[in-house]
C-alpha cells in the first residue's frame, strides 16, 4: 500500500538549477502535489521562483554534500540536476546517490558524451539523462519526414502516430462533422484535438470543423498517410534543408537527416565552428557567414529549398527568419523557442512548427515522475506527451489490472468531458476504438485530454 | 490587484471569525450567563458575511505581496472591530472605541486594557479577551492556510506579511504543511501548559485563559492584580512557558525532528537567552534589597523579565516601584523583544543581531575601506535586501513611535507615561509604567489618542508595513484600476 501513501503526499523532489527547464518543471510538478526543494547559486533566482510558486528555495552549489543534506535529501526520492554545466549535473546525482540512493535524472547534453550517454547512466545508475538539443533535433527531423503536419509525434514505439495540421481555405473538411468523415471513406484514424481561435476543443462526433483549424490526429503510420493523400495533401518527405546557427542542437539535427539521406545545408557566423562542423559533418555543406544577411540567404537559395530551420540561440531571430523565408518560399519551416514565455502570441503567428527544446525536457521527466509516483517500481504510464501549448496531455498507460474501466464497452462508460480514448494498442495491433470496442487486460490505452494530473486510467471516468 | 482573491480570503477570514466568537457562547452556557446571546448573534451576521465573499473562487489565484499586505492589514482591522462588537452590544464596555481597542489589544497580544476592574466582565467575556490572544500569537491568516485548501505558492505572501522576523522561510516545501507544523507546535504547547497549571490547583477557567494569553505572549490577566496573587509554583510555571513561548518555532520543528545540533546552534535563540539572563541577575540584585528574600527576587525578576521580553504583560508584581535601574532594563527589553518567528512582538532579536553586525562591518570599513564582507548568521550570509529592510524597519519604527508620541502628549500626561504607553503598544507588550503602569490601565486616555493605540497595536504586530501599505495611494489607485479596454481601430 506504500503506493497509495506516496500517491496522496507526492514525492519529495530536489531541483538543482533554475534555468528554462528547471523552473518549467517547478511549475509542473509543484502544480501536482509534489514537495519540491529547488537549489540554485543564484540566491535572487531561488527567491523569486520560491515565490511564485508553492517550493522551498535554497541558495547554494547543488553539489555540495552540506547543501544537499539542507535541502533533505536523506528523505528525498528523486533528484533532478539541470544546472547548466553537464559535469556538474553528474556530480549533483553521484553525491546525491552516495547519501540516499533516490532516483536520479541529470542532464547532459554536449556531444562529446553523446555517445556515451548509456554508458554513463548506467555506470551512475541514474534513472534517466536528458539531452534537450538531441530531443529536440529528433522531433524536427520527424516533422521533416512528413512536411504537410505541423508536429509528429509517436506513440506505442512508433506504430502510431499522432499528426497535427492546418486545415487550409476551402479545403474539403472545411464544414464538415467530425462523424461525416466516415461517408468520405475515412476510417481508422480519429481526431482527437482540435484548436481554434486560440482556444482546444475536443471534439464529438457533432463538432463542426472549419478552414483555419489546427486539427490533430492519431492514426497508425499508413493510415495516416492514406489519410492525408485521401484530403490532398503531400506525405513525401524533404530532400533538402538550411539549417541557421551551428550549435548543438544543429549539430544533432544534421546529423539526423542525413543518416535519413536528406541534403544539408548549416549558415554558421563563426568560422572556427564552421570548421569544427565540417569535420564533425562531412557530408554536410557548410557555409560561413551571416544569416541575418538577405542577401546571403538568397544567394544560398532560400527561396528553393524545401525546408527552412533555424536553430540560432536568439528566439527572436529565429522567429524574423522564419517569418522571412515564410514570405520568400514555400519551404516548410520549423522554428525553435528556447526562452520566450509568449506562447499566446507566438501560436498566433504563422510560424509554421514550432518546437520548445524545455517542454520536451520537462515531458520525458514529468512521465518519470509520475509514473513513479503511481508505484514505486512498475509505472503504468508509458508516454507523456504535451499538446498546444500544454494545454492538452495525451498519455498512454499500461493496462496492468482489471479495473472499472476494463471489459465495458466505451459508450457504456462514464468518461469525463473533454476526453478521448485515441487508440488501444492489442499485442502489437493498433486499434482506433468505436463505442462497441472495449479496453482488455494487457492493452495499452491512450486518451487525449485537457484535464492534467492522471496517474491511472482509471482517473478517465467522471 | 487581484481584488477576487483579496475577496475571497477576507470571506475566509469573516467565516473563521464566526467559529471563533461561538467558544465564547460555550463558556456562557456553562455559566448561564446571557452575553453569550450577543457573540452568537456577531458570529450569525460575520457568517453571512463571509459566505457571502466567498461563494465564488476567483479564477485567478495568483496574487503578489502588496496583495498580501492589504489582506493581512484589513484581515486584522475586520477582526478587531467584529470582535469588539460583542463587548460593546452586552455594555460590559460601553465605549465603542474602548471595545475596539480592548480587542486590538487581545489579538495583536498586546495585552494592554481599558477596563478598571476585568473580574468585574463576564467568563464569556474574558475568555473572548484572552482567547483573541492565542489567535493573534500564531496569526489568523497563518491559521487559515493551514486548514482552507488554496492551491498555488502566492499564499507565501500571506505568510510573509504577517508572520514576525526580517525574513520568513517555510519549514517544508509545502506552505500549507507548513502552517500546520507551526499550530500543532503551538497547540501542543498551550495544552502542555495548561495541564502545568491545572496540577497547580489552579482553577480550570482561570487556566485555559492563562494558558492562551500565555501562548499568543498576550498579557490580559483575568484578576484585577493579574499574576500577584496566584501560587509560586504557577507564576514559575508561566514564566518558563512565557520565554518558551518567545523562542524562534523553527528550534521546536528542529528539536522535533532530531536536529539538536541545528536547534541549539540558532543564533538568535542564543543571544535571546543571554539577554534573559543577563537582566534577570541584574534585576535580581537590584531589588534585593527591596523585596528582602532572594527566593522571591530571582522569582519577580524572572517573571517580569520573562513577561516584557516576550511582550506578554503579565505581572506578578508592581515593578513601577522597582528601582530605577530595573525599570530602565524593563523598556530596553520592551524594545528588543522576542525572537523572529514566535507569537511575541516588539523589535526582535534577530534584527538587532544583524543591525549590530552591520555596525561592527562599518566599524571594519573605515579601517580597511575597500573591505568586501558579508554579514552572517546562523552561518549563512544574509542577503543584502534583508539587511537594506532591517534598517529601514528601524527608521519606520522611530518615525511611528515619534509622532504617536506627540500626537498623545496633547493630552498633557508625563512624558514616562506617554513614552512607555507608546512603547508597551507599539511593541505589544501591555502595561507600560507610572500612570499604565501594571496596576493602571489606559482607560484616561482620550479618543484619538486611543485610535492612535489601535493603530500603534496593529502595525506592531504586523511589522508596521502592511499597516503603512494602506496609506499609500498607489494600492487605491490600483484598486479601482480597471483591465484596459481593447482600442477599436477603424
Amino acid at each position: 500500500m506504500s503506493s497509495k501513501k506516496t500517491n496522496q503526499n507526492g514525492l519529495k523532489i530536489i531541483i538543482v538549477g533554475c534555468g528554462k527547464v528547471g523552473s518549467t518543471l517547478v511549475e509542473q510538478l509543484a502544480g501536482e502535489g509534489n514537495d519540491i526543494t529547488i537549489i540554485d547559486t543564484n540566491a535572487s533566482k531561488v527567491t523569486e521562483i520560491a515565490n511564485l510558486y508553492d517550493v522551498m528555495g535554497l541558495a547554494g552549489n547543488g553539489a555540495s554534500f552540506s547543501t544537499l543534506e539542507e535541502a533533505g535529501i536523506a528523505d528525498t526520492d528523486l533528484l533532478i540536476a539541470v544546472t547548466e554545466s553537464d559535469e556538474l549535473n553528474l556530480l549533483c546525482c553521484t553525491i546525491a546517490k552516495q547519501e540516499n540512493n533516490c532516483a536520479a535524472i541529470a542532464r547532459v547534453r554536449k556531444p562529446e558524451y553523446s555517445k556515451e550517454l548509456p554508458y554513463i547512466r548506467e555506470k551512475l545508475d541514474l534513472a534517466m539523462i536528458i539531452n534537450p538539443q538531441y530531443e529536440s533535433a529528433k522531433e524536427a527531423s520527424r516533422i521533416l519526414y512528413m512536411p504537410t503536419a505541423l508536429d509528429v509525434n509517436s506513440f506505442a514505439h512508433g506504430m502510431a502516430e499522432m499528426i497535427k495540421f492546418k486545415i487550409p481555405d476551402d479545403h474539403l473538411l472545411d464544414n464538415k462533422r467530425v462523424m461525416e468523415l466516415s461517408s468520405y471513406d475515412i476510417r481508422n484514424i480519429l481526431i482527437c484535438a482540435v484548436e481554434r481561435d486560440g482556444e482546444v476543443f475536443i471534439p464529438s462526433g457533432q463538432f463542426m470543423l472549419r478552414s483555419g483549424d489546427v486539427i490533430s490526429f492519431v492514426a497508425t503510420r499508413k493510415n495516416a498517410r492514406i489519410f492525408l493523400e485521401k484530403v490532398g495533401f503531400k506525405t513525401t518527405r524533404v530532400k533538402n534543408c538550411m539549417i541557421v546557427g551551428g550549435g548543438m542542437s544543429s549539430f544533432y539535427l544534421a546529423k539526423e537527416l542525413i543518416n535519413m539521406g536528406i541534403e544539408v545545408k548549416i549558415i554558421e557566423l563563426d568560422k572556427a565552428r564552421c570548421e569544427e562542423l565540417s569535420t564533425l559533418l562531412p557530408t554536410a555543406i557548410i557555409i560561413n557567414g551571416d544569416a541575418t544577411n538577405q542577401e546571403l540567404l538568397k544567394e544560398e537559395g532560400i527561396e528553393f529549398v524545401e525546408s527552412f530551420v533555424p536553430l540560432t540561440g536568439i528566439d527572436e531571430e529565429n522567429v524574423m527568419l522564419t517569418l522571412f523565408a515564410k514570405q520568400v518560399s514555400g519551404a516548410k519551416v520549423i522554428t525553435k523557442i528556447d526562452h520566450i514565455n509568449y506562447k499566446g502570441v507566438i501560436s498566433k503567428l504563422d510560424l509554421g512548427s514550432t518546437i520548445y527544446p524545455r517542454y520536451i525536457t520537462t515531458e520525458a521527466i514529468i512521465k518519470y515522475v509520475r509514473g513513479r509516483k503511481n508505484s514505486m517500481d512498475a509505472g503504468n504510464i508509458e508516454t507523456l506527451y504535451h499538446l498546444f501549448d500544454n494545454r492538452v496531455e495525451a498519455i498512454e498507460f499500461r493496462v496492468r489490472e482489471l479495473s472499472a474501466v476494463t471489459d465495458v464497452p466505451l459508450k457504456d462508460l462514464k468518461i469525463k468531458k473533454d476526453l478521448v480514448v485515441a487508440f488501444i494498442n492489442r499485442r502489437g495491433k493498433i486499434l482506433v476504438p468505436s463505442g462497441l470496442d472495449s479496453i482488455q487486460l494487457g492493452d495499452t490505452v491512450m486518451i487525449v485530454t485537457k484535464h492534467t494530473g492522471f496517474h491511472d486510467l482509471a482517473d478517465i471516468l467522471e | 490587484m487581484n481584488k477576487g482573491m483579496i475577496r475571497f480570503i477576507l470571506g475566509w477570514i469573516f467565516i473563521i471569525q464566526s467559529v471563533l466568537l461561538l467558544l465564547p457562547c460555550i463558556f456562557a452556557i456553562i455559566y448561564a450567563e446571557q452575553q453569550g446571546i450577543y457573540y452568537a448573534g456577531t458570529a450569525l451576521v460575520s457568517f453571512v458575511i463571509g459566505i457571502l465573499l466567498s461563494r465564488k473562487k476567483p479564477s485567478d489565484n495568483v496574487f503578489y505581496l502588496k496583495e498580501g499586505c492589504i489582506i493581512t492589514a484589513l484581515s486584522w482591522i475586520i477582526l478587531s472591530f467584529f470582535g469588539a462588537m460583542p463587548l460593546w452590544l452586552s455594555k460590559e464596555i460601553p465605549d465603542f472605541t474602548d471595545a475596539v481597542f480592548e480587542i486590538a489589544s487581545g489579538y495583536t497580544t498586546t495585552g494592554s486594557t481599558i477596563c478598571p476592574s476585568v473580574e468585574a466582565l463576564s467568563h464569556a467575556a474574558n475568555f473572548w479577551r484572552c482567547f483573541t490572544h492565542w489567535v493573534g500569537g500564531m496569526g489568523v491568516l497563518v491559521f487559515l492556510i493551514a486548514i482552507v485548501p488554496m492551491s498555488g505558492g502566492s499564499n507565501i505572501n500571506l505568510m510573509r506579511a504577517e508572520s514576525p522576523g526580517p525574513s520568513v522561510g517555510k519549514l517544508v516545501p509545502k506552505i500549507r504543511q507548513t502552517a500546520r507544523i507551526l499550530y500543532t507546535i503551538y497547540f501542543g504547547l498551550t495544552i502542555a501548559e495548561f495541564i502545568f497549571l491545572v496540577c497547580g490547583q489552579m482553577p480550570v477557567f482561570d487556566a485555559i485563559c492563562s494558558s492562551v494569553g500565555t501562548a499568543g505572549t498576550g498579557g490580559f490577566g483575568i484578576k484585577n492584580d493579574s499574576f500577584a496573587s496566584y501560587s509560586d509554583y504557577c507564576q514559575i510555571v508561566v514564566t518558563v512557558f512565557m520565554i518558551l513561548f518567545g523562542v524562534n518555532f523553527n528550534a521546536y520543528y528542529f528539536i522535533i525532528y532530531k536536529q539538536f545540533k541545528k536547534a541549539f546552534s540558532m543564533e538568535e535563540v542564543k543571544w535571546y537567552f543571554i539577554i534573559i539572563f543577563t537582566s534577570i541577575a541584574i534585576i535580581t540584585i537590584n531589588i534585593l534589597n527591596q523585596v528582602g528574600n532572594l527566593f522571591v527576587a530571582i522569582k519577580d525578576a524572572s517573571f517580569q523579565v520573562g513577561a516584557i521580553i516576550t511582550t506578554t504583560g503579565f505581572a506578578s508584581a508592581d515593578f513601577d516601584t522597582w528601582p530605577i535601574l530595573s525599570k530602565t532594563i524593563l523598556v530596553m527589553l520592551m524594545f528588543v523583544g522576542a525572537c523572529a518567528g514566535s507569537t511575541g512582538g516588539g523589535i526582535k532579536v534577530s534584527r538587532f543581531i544583524i543591525s549590530i553586525k552591520s555596525v561592527k562591518k562599518e566599524l571594519q570599513s573605515y579601517l580597511h575601506p575597500k573591505l568586501i564582507k558579508k554579514i552572517k548568521m546562523d552561518g549563512h550570509p544574509i542577503e543584502h535586501d534583508i539587511i537594506r529592510a532591517t534598517n529601514v524597519y528601524f527608521m519606520t519604527y522611530i518615525l511611528i513611535f515619534i509622532i504617536s508620541l506627540l500626537v498623545i502628549s496633547l493630552e498633557g500626561k508625563s512624558l514616562v507615561t506617554n513614552f512607555t504607553a507608546i512603547c508597551a503598544t507599539l511593541n505589544n507588550i501591555g502595561p507600560g509604567l507610572e500612570a499604565v503602569g501594571p496596576t493602571q490601565n489606559f482607560a484616561d486616555y482620550g479618543i484619538l489618542s486611543k485610535w492612535i493605540m489601535i493603530f500603534d497595536m496593529l502595525a506592531g504586530r504586523l511589522e508596521l508595513f502592511p499597516m503603512l501599505m494602506l496609506f499609500h495611494p498607489g494600492i487605491w489607485k490600483d484598486f479601482f484600476k480597471k483591465k484596459a479596454r481593447r482600442q477599436i481601430s477603424q
